[in-house]
């Protein structure tokens, strides 16, 4: 044991390390020419970067966001800063900021944290020429939210164990026997408790509360999220799931052929057809009312509404963009879209009867 | 009272403890306090009722099945752990050193993508079904529910027990063992009656940290669609405030009670006075020694293996897919070198940092036996129940209301470093108690009589006794700070990303393959401190 003293030894050193890499660490940072993705949204020179930076806390991933935020900076010369987390968690700490919040901007890539900031007043307008850029039904009746792209709700099958003859047209017929224990429902997720509080305001809440106790006496599977539930029907463990049509792209991307699963669209004006917006907000009170908006208007031009279609594989909803060939067409009668304004009180009453169900526990 | 005039070996001394370790106790029990605080202030600001709340089956049901699942992982992990730890350091158990590097690595996976790996790899349709098929077995079996949550809980929290049991074994005197041995009890009754007497205190430490990991866990229950406490408090955050915060000053009083119980059973244990091994017993397993080296291969393999078959799958087919003409990845190696450093260099001062605030609260209830000490220790420990967002969220809270403090650090490295402290400070307290009881009085009064200042006997007396313990808190939460989310994503500088935070937006938006990727680094980099951390310390032996 001569050398007893050699761990302590190593802890200071370590220590040492780390404290000089924390001070020393760091720089500033001078717009790079672009590349990649975000080089086709934005091809020309950068504009050095002024003004204040616009911080966002951003609900949808940083894979998503960075082309497009890069070719932001680039662009405008307007910096920016992100916060990433999930838009829940978000909106719980924008809550607690309250007016102190260092965020400009949220982005939400599901309704119901926008309804619970909308609650609780911490949402500004956003300039009316920023709103004009999308169609009425995308955008919030008091100016406080716009959508920016769009995910519909769609059943998603596995393509050995469902026969296409068998597709169902409507979330009604998922509760008839030859469906018994073949159906996976994200039940507590939000974005479940979005799509059900809409299935409630449009059939009824008796309609609606017995869809869904029909559907967990059907023996239907509580699975975590959308992800979790596409993941499960590409490996053929359940039969098919009601998802948001968004994941099973990204999952065959990245898996390929081994992903045995394919999106089924439900009719036109079935309630599992809904398009789901991902929204953009102003946070109240900010300090960049400027570059906030100058930074939603962005996101709704032509070239970031083609990324997201083509790149991400979800619906524009601006500039005239056309949805990506490989998406479903949207349904021309117009697809319901969900009215985030009704939705913040109504998500109580939606978690009341999921929650009564049982499905959390099947 | 006598007994401060002459001391015994093995219990804490009835002397009051220097007023300034008093004071560090105390302000540091305020800092660990935040939490705990922030949710009672929150049940109370929004009228929440936690007692209506009892009544209900929607929440006494959850609460069962969180408390059903934590005691079954909590003795599977103390069983698991204690075994593991004591074949790897006590026997001649083939390739021990390779073990002991790999066993501590299941704190590493974060559990949402931990979890969703052993979904992918063992589940039907997944990696290890088509080597079933190979071999003609048709039937897979399906991880869920309780059994699912169980297995994966247990394989990613044994290590809590492991580390520490580890650390006091290698500490123990032979003497004693020997004379067993000598006196004619076979190795099995040596370690019934001899070994585990002596490491106990150890083993319920760590098993404590099961227990409160598991009521606290959301990411694996979930996933393993076992619908506890953790499941109800979350779909309520934004819906219904009031009845999360109601639910989680429940899981708050629990995991009290829990502490609080622990810490009475352990106390009325006598801690041994013989710190220091001149040499430590090696069994030899003889015919045990396959079946030894059996368990502990099926662990490692389930454990670490079975995830990271799935992390690589992702990880490879994502970069064959980019170099074939598919879809480029949308992260590039600056940003995996930039968030590999951030994981570093955050989980490493925070390890340190985390270590070295419990040390003061550890010798007040280890060597005086004082209240503020012992209440100081509750608050560490029983605060690992909350889930992280909590902690998150609290320190967001005290940091804007807490004048030009909180304005000198919000949105700084040391507001971070300190979440984590918060946050973790109950992994190191269990392992830094152990340590700090291991030092005999006798030292002390030695060192004492030859007229070394308080201060030097510390330097020169404890801490090198404690030094195995101490590392192993030390490691403890610098794998779990590599993995930890909530504070990672909420409490940072804005833009500070790590390898986790990179993992979480990944995977969460089906970018697998991304997300795959920085698993693997994670896992190759927590391998490599691991290594420098518990195994180079042996090497002297």
């Amino acid at each position: 044991m001569t050398r007893s003293s050699s761990p302590i030894r190593l802890v200071v050193l370590a220590l040492v390390v780390a404290l000089c890499a924390a001070a020393c660490g760091g720089g500033g940072e001078t717009p790079e020419p672009l590349d990649g993705v975000a080089a086709d949204i934005y091809g020309g020179e950068c504009v050095g970067l002024e003004g204040d930076p616009v911080t966002i806390y951003s609900g949808r991933s940083e894979n998503l966001m960075d082309p497009v935020l890069s070719a932001f900076e680039c662009e405008t010369g307007t910096e920016v800063a992100v916060r990433y987390e999930s838009a829940t968690n978000l909106a719980l700490t924008l809550a607690e900021e309250g007016d102190r919040t260092d965020a400009d901007v949220f982005l939400s890539n599901s309704p119901g944290p926008i309804g619970f900031l909308d609650q609780r007043n911490l949402l500004g307008e956003i300039d009316e020429d920023v709103l004009s850029l999308v169609d009425q039904q995308y955008r919030s009746d008091d100016d406080l939210w716009v959508g920016f792209s769009g995910r519909k709700r769609v059943a998603v099958y596995n393509i050995d164990s469902v026969d296409v003859d068998e597709l169902p047209d409507s979330v009604f017929e998922l509760t008839a026997p030859e469906w018994q224990d073949r159906v996976a429902i994200p039940g507590t997720n939000g974005s479940f408790q979005d799509w059900f509080t809409v299935f409630r305001q449009q059939e009824g809440d008796d309609v609606a509360t017995k869809w869904l106790n029909d559907m967990v006496a059907n023996g239907a599977k509580y699975y975590a999220n959308n992800r979790s539930i596409v993941d499960a029907v590409g490996r053929g463990e359940i039969d098919l799931g009601l998802v948001n049509h968004y994941y099973n792209y990204q999952e065959a991307a990245a898996i390929g052929e081994d992903h045995r699963a394919l999106n089924h669209d439900l009719a036109g004006d079935d309630i599992g057809s809904l398009l789901i917006i991902t929204a953009a907000t102003v946070i109240e009170g900010t300090s960049n009312v400027e570059g906030a908006n100058e930074l939603i208007g962005y996101l709704l031009s032509e070239p970031v509404q083609r990324y997201y279609t083509e790149e991400t594989f979800e619906y524009p909803l601006a500039a005239g963009v056309q949805p990506a060939a490989i998406l479903p067409a949207l349904n021309a009668s117009g697809t319901g879209t969900i009215d985030f304004d009704a939705l913040g009180g109504g998500l109580e009453a939606s978690l009341d009867i999921i929650e009564a169900s049982g499905i959390a526990n099947q | 009272m006598s007994a401060a005039l002459a001391p015994s070996i093995s219990t804490p001394r009835r002397v009051r403890p220097p007023w300034a370790l008093r004071g560090v106790g105390v302000v540091l029990a305020v800092a660990f306090a935040f939490p705990g605080l922030y949710v009672i202030w929150r049940n109370i600001s929004t009228d929440a009722d936690p007692i209506g709340l009892l009544g209900s089956s929607r929440t006494l049901d959850p609460l069962g099945r969180s408390l059903q699942l934590a005691v079954l992982v909590s003795v599977a992990s103390a069983a698991i752990g204690t075994s593991l730890a004591w074949l790897t350091t006590r026997t001649d158990v083939p390739l021990r050193r390779l073990w002991r590097t790999i066993l501590p690595l299941p704190l590493v996976f974060p559990t949402f993508i931990g979890a969703a790996a052993f979904i992918r790899t063992l589940n039907p349709g997944g990696l290890a079904n088509d080597v079933l098929n190979g071999v003609g077995i048709d039937r897979t079996f399906e991880l869920r529910g309780l059994f699912g949550a169980w297995l994966v809980l247990t394989l990613f929290t044994y290590p809590y027990v492991y580390l520490p049991v580890a650390a006091r074994l290698q500490r123990l005197a032979g003497s004693l063992e020997e004379s067993a041995r000598v006196l004619g009890d076979t190795a099995g009754q040596t370690f019934r009656r001899v070994v585990l007497p002596q490491i106990t205190s150890a083993v319920l430490a760590g098993t404590l940290l099961v227990f409160l990991y598991t009521i606290s866990d959301f990411g694996a229950v979930q996933l393993m669609r076992y619908d506890t406490l953790t499941r109800a408090i979350n779909t309520n955050y934004i819906v219904r405030p009031p009845v999360a915060f109601a639910l989680s000053l429940l899981l708050l009083l629990v995991a009290v009670i829990v502490v609080v119980g622990e810490r009475s059973v352990t106390r009325k244990m006598a801690s041994s006075g013989s710190p220091r091994a001149t040499r430590v017993v090696q069994y030899r397993l003889e015919a045990w020694r396959w079946p030894s080296l059996a368990l502990v291969v099926v662990v490692a393999l389930l454990a670490v293996g079975a995830p990271m078959v799935a992390m690589l799958d992702w990880a490879s087919d994502g970069l064959l897919r980019a170099t074939r003409n598919g879809r480029p990845l949308t992260i590039d190696a600056d940003k995996v070198v930039e968030a590999s450093w951030h994981t570093f260099e955050s989980s490493v001062l925070a390890a340190l940092v985390t270590v070295a605030a419990v040390l003061p609260i550890a010798l007040l209830v280890g060597r005086y036996r004082s209240r503020a000490g012992s209440f100081s220790h509750a608050i560490v420990i029983g605060s690992f129940a909350l889930p992280g967002i909590l902690i998150a969220l609290s320190l967001r809270f005290w940091a804007l209301r807490s004048g030009f403090v909180g304005e000198l650090f919000a949105g700084s490295k040391a507001l971070l470093i300190f979440a984590y402290m918060v946050r973790f400070g109950s992994l190191a307290m269990g392992i830094t108690l152990v340590a700090v009881q291991s030092v005999p009085d006798r030292f002390h009064d030695v060192g004492a009589t030859l007229g070394a200042s308080r201060l030097r006997r510390f330097a020169t007396i404890d801490l090198p006794l404690m030094a195995p313990g101490l590392l192993a808190a030390v490691g403890l939460v610098l794998l779990s700070t590599m993995k930890e989310l909530p504070i990672s994503l909420l409490i940072s500088p804005i833009g500070y990303q790590t390898l986790t935070t990179r993992i979480f937006n990944s995977f969460e938006e089906s970018f697998v393959a991304e997300a795959g990727i920085m698993a693997v680094v994670l896992v190759v980099m927590s391998g490599v401190l691991s290594w420098f951390l518990i195994l180079r310390r042996a090497e002297h032996r």
